[in-house]
């Protein structure tokens, strides 16, 4: 807009940021092979992080946003693949956060520049808000975009002061179609690279980045790192001739690394950007799709949780088993039997009673101060005499070691075996539960666990899921190189 | 001050089917059986029972809630018929509600049947559940086999034990059950199997493989109980009597409150204890000739030994490698091949280990008999090890 000018954005920051990625990289190589006969696939080159069963663009989100915000005046869940489309997934995160329920609470869609977007927006207003994003997309088996999407999430909190200030901003919407999906088709459907090359880079994203850097003042060759979504893996180069930005934009190595994340991939760029600045560098972060937000920072000191996001890139599960790939990303329907019809249906009334305990992670504390789960009318203790009031107590965040566990290879799991047992949390709770996030050597007894937010049940036939925590590894390897 | 139930109620019939995999039979077939076995054993008239409790645990397979299967199956013409159930302690459960009945005079005679067919879920395994509530919110839908395969890391890290040593004695378990269920014409499983068979075959929950799992068995097992005043009345000159019935479930410690550390079941001790005191047992060791113990997987029967005051805490795997419980040992566990080998109808099981008991202080096991046989113990345990229902029964001579 002319005559926009920096100074009338006010003093707004990122204040901190949060990034996730699933702990399973497919080798795109691997797949290339396996899809050698085709001549599908796309790129062969990198990884593809890919969620777990139980993990979706909710709790992608979540376990991004995790320790951003301690109390946030709202909350913005932003995703292209939000699994329900009447049942807010900011309100669940906010619950999952165990955020007051005061809390402001949004859901925004409509394209992969809508985490962007949202930021931009509570940027431009008041108070504290959290911007959350995960995405788990759907896209068939073959197609570019099943190798070149990837699973995962990323978080910024907003607010009056904090590490990156915004200096400049500019928007472009466009209905331009690189790539669309809808509800009678869900997978991407994507037309020509030449097509999408040239005019979304010379119409959409060039202009907008020369337009924040007017605002902001400042020359585009002082911008030190770029976060910009490209449509398409190499965009970036024509980007830069046209814009002057001579900075390496970190989210071309992302994508080569864990593949375009969708709402998440931007702003998960824009943490490893903020990883590597320093104090009065420029970071360029652009969110596309019908159309681009371009946002100018300025770093005023270290972000939180930058390193962090930095350091999970390079850490987790490489593998190369197309099928399993296929399977956990919904594109093969395996028989697995009989054992795995048994009804997963929900019942609503028990969620209004229990539901915010069990996606907050909730326990109660009793009167002696033994912390229990679930939380009773009358304590566990067995010296308890009979009912007594229980303060809440989040167990989720607390470290926890293994009392037992094993692999089940009986009951039905998508991803076999089926890891539970019992878990002493160092408060005194200790919490009968499921594992995931398995590495190699599986689990041990006296192993130190974290607790992850992911799917407890899924019903097909009626579309409905819940949510409760499981117990994962304390630490993840590095992934092999 | 409760005296207990000791010698207060008589065994006078017992019945129990074949068990195993009876496509054949629907469950009226086998309470029907069950019962017309204890009837004739009893010398009794139908008409002469006067309550029956029916122990049937998973009522969503073919047999039915309420304990109108069992008065429909054996036309029990308008007397008290009720259903228990206490997951896989529901026979024992039976049992103990009948004995009560009698002890408290309310009734002369009482029948427990217990039953299950679960060979008409489609798949291997108990069938699974449907309830979708508030603790399908958070629990973990683990197998039977997944939530006692904890027991033997626990066990292992607790003891100091290597996992191969764990693992050879929980084989020696199902080898010796094996042996003993070829023996038995009832037995799901009759065919003896080799130590390498078991080691090697496939796992079903870390460490359990394939052969350190029960049989998942249709069947029904029986009892008519009376006074012993009434069994020597009806010519039974030295009845078979309960000396003990004890049962003792989880309130929800184990996994809420305090540092079990998962390697024993507290239930199984505590019931013991009680038991013992019933009974007036003060060795166990020395007192008992034989016990039916629930193996519903082999490291079960190992840790069982301990909580039963069996073995020495840590050195129950050196004592099944030395055969103290085989058939020949010095005392035997598992003599008819447990629910291991004669297998697992849910809510017969407690009943079916009365039987083998009963048996053998009748001295009619046949191949199996042991001598001297004057008291013997049936352990029963349903749930899981961290949240468990536990039944210790003992069962001896009048005299």
């Amino acid at each position: 807009m002319p005559g926009r000018k920096a100074q009338d954005i006010g003093d707004r920051f990122i204040a901190a940021i949060g990034v996730y990625a699933p702990l399973l990289r497919m080798d795109r190589q691997a797949a290339a092979k396996a899809l050698k006969f085709s001549g599908l696939g796309g790129r062969a080159a990198g990884r593809r992080a890919v969620a777990g069963w139980d993990e979706d663009a909710l709790t992608l989100a979540v376990e991004a946003a995790r320790g951003v915000a301690e109390a946030p005046d709202a909350v913005i869940f932003a995703s292209t693949s939000a699994p329900f489309i009447e049942r807010s997934h900011a309100t669940l995160l906010a619950e999952a956060l165990a955020l007051g329920a005061d809390t402001r609470t949004n859901d925004v869609a409509g394209s992969r520049r809508c985490a962007v977007a949202a930021l931009l927006s509570t940027l431009l207003g008041r108070g504290e808000a959290l911007v959350a994003a995960g995405e788990k997309r759907a896209a068939k088996a073959g197609g570019a975009q099943h190798l070149a999407y990837g699973d995962g999430g990323a978080a910024a909190c907003v607010a009056d002061q904090g590490a990156a200030r915004l200096i400049g901003y500019s928007s472009a919407s466009h209905d331009m179609v690189d790539l669309y999906a809808s509800h009678e088709h869900p997978e991407p459907y994507a037309y020509e690279e030449r097509f999408v090359r040239e005019t979304a880079v010379a119409h959409i994203l060039a202009p907008a980045i020369k337009a924040a850097c007017a605002m902001a003042d400042i020359a585009s060759s002082s911008i030190a790192f770029a976060a910009v979504h490209e449509p398409l893996a190499g965009c970036w180069r024509d980007i830069a001739r046209l814009t002057g930005v001579t900075a390496p934009n970190l989210a071309g190595d992302l994508a080569q690394s864990l593949g375009d994340l969708g709402a998440a991939h931007a702003l998960f760029a824009f943490a490893l950007a903020c990883d590597k600045a320093k104090s009065g560098d420029r970071i360029l972060l652009a969110g596309f799709g019908s159309g681009c937000d371009a946002l100018v920072f300025e770093m005023t000191g270290a972000m939180p949780g930058a390193r962090e996001a930095a350091a999970s890139v390079n850490s987790g599960r490489a593998f190369d088993d197309y099928v399993r790939f296929l399977s956990l990303t919904g594109s093969i329907d395996l028989d697995w039997g009989v054992r795995s019809e048994f009804e997963q249906k929900a019942q609503a009334t028990a969620l209004e009673r229990y539901g915010r305990d069990m996606i907050g992670f909730i326990g109660g504390r009793d009167k002696t101060g033994n912390v229990q789960f679930p939380k009773s009318r009358i304590p566990v203790r067995p010296d308890a005499v009979g009912p007594e009031p229980l303060e809440d107590v989040r167990l989720a965040d607390l470290p926890a070691r293994i009392v037992s566990v094993t692999a089940d290879r009986l009951n039905f799991t998508p991803d076999p075996p089926f890891w539970f047992g019992l878990v002493q949390f160092e408060n005194g709770a200790r919490v009968m539960m499921e594992f995931t996030d398995a590495d190699a050597k599986g689990f041990a007894v006296g192993d130190t666990v974290r607790m992850r937010l992911r799917i407890k049940s899924h019903d097909h036939k009626r579309g409905f899921r819940t949510y409760f925590w499981k117990a994962a590894p304390a630490q993840r390897p590095p992934i092999e190189s | 001050m409760a005296s207990g139930i000791k010698d207060k109620v008589a065994i006078i019939g017992m019945g129990c089917t074949t068990f195993g995999e009876r496509w054949d039979q629907g469950p009226e077939d086998l309470m029907v059986d069950a019962f017309e076995e204890a009837l004739a054993d009893a010398g009794i008239e139908r008409g002469q029972i006067e309550a029956a409790w029916m122990g049937n645990a998973l009522d969503d397979i073919n047999v039915g809630n309420s304990a109108l299967p069992l008065a429909h199956a054996l036309r029990l013409k308008s007397i008290p018929v009720s259903r228990v159930e206490n997951m896989c302690a529901t026979g024992s459960e039976a049992l103990r509600a009948a004995a009560y009945a009698v002890a408290a005079g309310a009734v002369d005679f009482a029948l427990a049947l217990g039953v299950e067919k679960l060979k008409d879920t489609g798949y291997g395994g108990l069938p699974l559940r449907t309830k979708g509530l508030a603790n399908d919110l958070w629990m973990p839908y683990g197998s039977a086999p997944g939530s006692f395969a904890q027991l033997a890391g626990a066990y292992a890290a607790r003891h100091g034990i290597a996992a191969a040593d764990l693992k050879r004695a929980m084989a020696h378990v199902s080898w010796k059950s094996h042996q003993n269920g070829a023996l038995n014409a009832k037995a799901h499983l009759r065919k003896a199997v080799d130590m390498e068979t078991i080691l090697k075959a496939p796992m079903i929950a870390d460490p359990l493989g394939l052969f350190d799992c029960c049989g998942v068995s249709d069947g029904a097992a029986c009892a008519i109980v009376t006074t012993p005043d009434i069994a020597r009345g009806l010519g039974v000159a030295n009845p078979v009597t309960v000396k003990a019935v004890q049962l003792c479930a989880s309130h929800g410690w184990e996994t809420q409150y305090g540092a079990w550390d998962g390697s024993f079941v507290a239930n199984t001790r505590q019931a013991a204890r009680r038991a013992y005191a019933e009974a007036g047992i003060g060795n166990p060791r020395a007192d008992l000739a034989l016990t039916e113990v629930h193996d519903c997987f082999s490291i079960t029967e190992l840790v069982t030994m301990e909580d039963l005051g069996l073995a020495d805490e840590g050195r129950a795997s050196f004592d099944i490698l030395d055969g103290r419980f085989d058939r020949g040992g010095a005392q035997p566990c598992q003599i008819d091949g447990g629910l291991k080998c004669f297998g697992h109808p849910v809510g017969a099981s407690g009943l079916r280990m009365a039987y083998e008991v009963y048996t053998q202080l009748l001295g009619r096991a046949g191949a199996r008999q042991r001598e001297d046989v004057n008291l013997g113990l049936t352990h029963n345990l349903g749930g899981a090890p961290f949240n468990s229902v536990a039944a210790v029964s003992i069962l001896g001579r009048m005299n």
